[in-house]
């Protein structure tokens, strides 16, 4: 349709506009037209492929490049070592702590982030036509909207060994003061509770936008036929929110890691003895603390070849069992 | 008889749900509203810090409000670290960031939702292929571009590496514009406007809803952005608020400055919290479509 408009368009324009010209002007006014319409899209789409393929397709290739050569960021010199970056990381006992780490951020994050805020939108669902539920999701919305690195540094306030809050309450109460930070059984849990504090409202936000899009119908028939809330729950919202449950865990999956890099930077450098490093952090101090650019860029293509994997299987296997409502 | 009854039944039945309704619904409330004052609490213990003198912040019992509020850690957090520069670069990067995506986005979405060229299809592709690509695996190789451009520990070296990060942007504006009926556009074109026109007296003044959604988003984003300003921010001076904040825990010998490290927290949140205050409505659906997009 937009096609055949514009092959008529510009004669209705020539026309109106330079019918009272010599012959060879309208033409040449004509043909510049012609050739800044064809123009005008590539001008326009150009600024993004140029910014696009400078700063996220090329250090792509650059990075699958570098993954191959031992090299230091200063040296002039960048010496081909082959797949030795590769087998270097299968050796080294920090890079193992650092994925056992990004494995227990995904098993302690995905329930906190996937199922706490599903079962607090049922909890919601019932009051949503009150001003009351408008305050509760606007308010555990608000930690949505600040810095991840400020979120750390007030929780760093709170969790503080001998001035904070958590182990000022523990001590009234008659407990022993905690560590939290540098004890190795605690530090990880610190990040963990302040990413569930900073990402919870969002969740919850999704899910109940589609709570709301289940049909009430379905809801009241079935109720009339006796079912209850949690057969309602069950067969019939379930089922219809599974798109946004679906999406919700993989795109957690995928970002808890890089989410809580800039927690895990302002509180415990991934310490103490890298108990709550993971992966990005790992890639963070080969790369930027001591300049191991290739074993970084190994880093960077695995966490890639990760992230498409669960992009691929988000597309192929999970939507396929996926209702749409 | 039956008619009679069944009602009856029904009403006992309904308001004894009713009222383990109720009982079940303040219990809800009661919940939700412990939830509620968690989430808040780190915001108003820092806002309570930041009044604080520093005997009111060293204390061995729990102190909720300052008993003398003072606005003296906002100047101290100033003088100790360079607070003020940190808040400049962070509008600076925020504001450009933004408007450079919005110049970038704007005529790249119109093109994809409207306009017919060769190759539109695989361009609109390579676009929405970035947002599959994490941010950290771009990192090591832009570091080094942006160090031969001599761009360390400067905004630039900040902002224009992050506007490729506009796919999701170039994505809300192409669905928008679809919305447009087609008959305005081509309107345009009979009255003889170009493209190039046709985008800026038609289609802009008339996707200012998704133009406010882009800024709303990437401004929040700018502004918040932690990873890569970090790496490429080193100098004290050079850094945004959001990295600069980290001497305040980092150092040790501020390790007791907590009163203006929380007054600089403030200075970091209020921007943010201020458009979501004033723009609540606008950035929850904002949220829920940009969650919604797989």
């Amino acid at each position: 349709m937009a096609a055949a408009i514009e092959a008529r368009a510009p004669d209705a324009r020539a026309d109106a506009t330079t019918a009272f010209d010599p012959a060879g002007r309208r033409r040449r006014t004509w043909s510049r037209y012609r050739f800044w319409e064809t123009a005008t899209p590539y001008l326009f789409v150009a600024p993004v492929l140029a910014i696009v393929g400078v700063f996220i397709y090329w250090p792509l290739l650059y990075s699958i490049y570098l993954s191959f050569f031992d090299w230091n960021f200063v040296s002039p010199v960048k010496e081909f070592v082959g797949f030795d970056n590769f087998l270097r990381l299968a050796d080294d006992p920090r890079f193992h702590r650092a994925l056992w780490g990004t494995l227990i951020y995904i098993v302690a994050l995905v329930p906190a982030q996937v199922f706490v805020p599903l079962g607090l939108a049922l909890l919601l669902w019932p009051i949503r036509r009150s001003r009351a539920q408008a305050v509760y999701r606007a308010t555990l919305f608000s930690p949505t909207v600040i810095s991840f690195s400020v979120a750390a540094l007030l929780w760093l306030w709170i969790f503080n060994p001998l001035q904070g809050i958590l182990n000022k309450a523990l001590f009234e109460f008659g407990f022993a003061k905690v560590s939290w930070l540098s004890n190795p059984n605690t530090a990880i849990w610190c990040v963990i509770v302040v990413s569930i504090w900073k990402t919870i409202g969002f969740n919850l936000l999704l899910y109940l936008a589609a709570l709301e899009a289940v049909p009430n119908d379905y809801i009241e028939a079935a109720s009339l036929d006796g079912a209850t809330d949690w057969q309602l729950f069950r067969l019939i919202r379930f089922p219809l929110i599974t798109p946004t449950f679906f999406f919700v865990l993989v795109t957690t999956i995928i970002s808890v890691n890089d989410e809580v890099f800039g927690a895990i930077n302002v509180m415990t450098d991934g310490g103490p003895f890298d108990r709550s490093s993971n992966i990005v952090y790992y890639l963070y101090e080969q790369g930027f603390r001591v300049f191991q650019i290739g074993s970084a860029s190994a880093v960077s293509l695995i966490i890639f070849v990760g992230t498409a994997i669960l992009t691929w299987v988000q597309f192929r296997y999970v939507e396929r069992h996926v209702h749409y409502g | 008889m039956a008619s009679l009854t069944a009602p009856r039944t029904h009403g006992r039945a309904a308001g004894s749900t009713r009222l383990s309704r109720r009982l079940g619904r303040g219990a809800v409330h009661m919940l939700v509203i412990l939830l509620c004052a968690i989430t808040l609490f780190p915001m108003l213990w820092m806002l309570s810090t930041s009044f604080k003198i520093p005997s009111e912040v060293f204390t061995r019992d729990i102190q909720i409000l300052p008993h003398t509020p003072t606005l003296s850690n906002f100047p101290d957090a100033f003088q100790y670290f360079p607070v003020a520069n940190w808040f400049w670069n962070s509008v600076l990067i925020a504001v450009v960031t933004t408007a450079g995506k919005l110049a970038i986005s704007v005529p790249a979405g119109f093109a994809f939702a409207r306009l017919r060229f060769r190759g539109n299809n695989v361009c609109f592709a390579a676009v929405l292929g970035t947002m599959i690509v994490p941010a950290v695996v771009t990192y090591v190789p832009n570091y080094v571009l942006v160090s031969r451009l001599d761009w360390i520990n400067t905004n630039a070296g900040v902002i224009v590496p992050s506007l490729a990060h506009c796919a999701f942007y170039i994505f809300l504006i192409r669905q928008y514009v679809r919305t447009l009926p087609q008959e305005i556009l081509d309107a345009a074109k009979i009255d003889g406007a170009t493209t190039a026109r046709t985008l800026w007296h038609i289609v802009l003044p008339n996707i200012r809803p998704a133009i406010a959604v882009v800024t709303i988003l990437s401004f929040l984003h700018s502004w918040n952005q932690y990873t890569w300003p970090l790496l490429v921010l080193d100098d004290m001076k050079s850094k945004t608020l959001a990295v600069g904040m980290q001497v305040f825990a980092s150092n040790s010998e501020s390790a007791q400055l907590w009163g203006p490290m929380m007054a600089t927290a403030v200075l970091a949140i209020l921007p943010p919290l201020l458009i979501y205050v004033f723009a609540q409505k606008q950035i929850i659906s904002t949220f829920v479509t940009s969650g919604m997009k797989g």
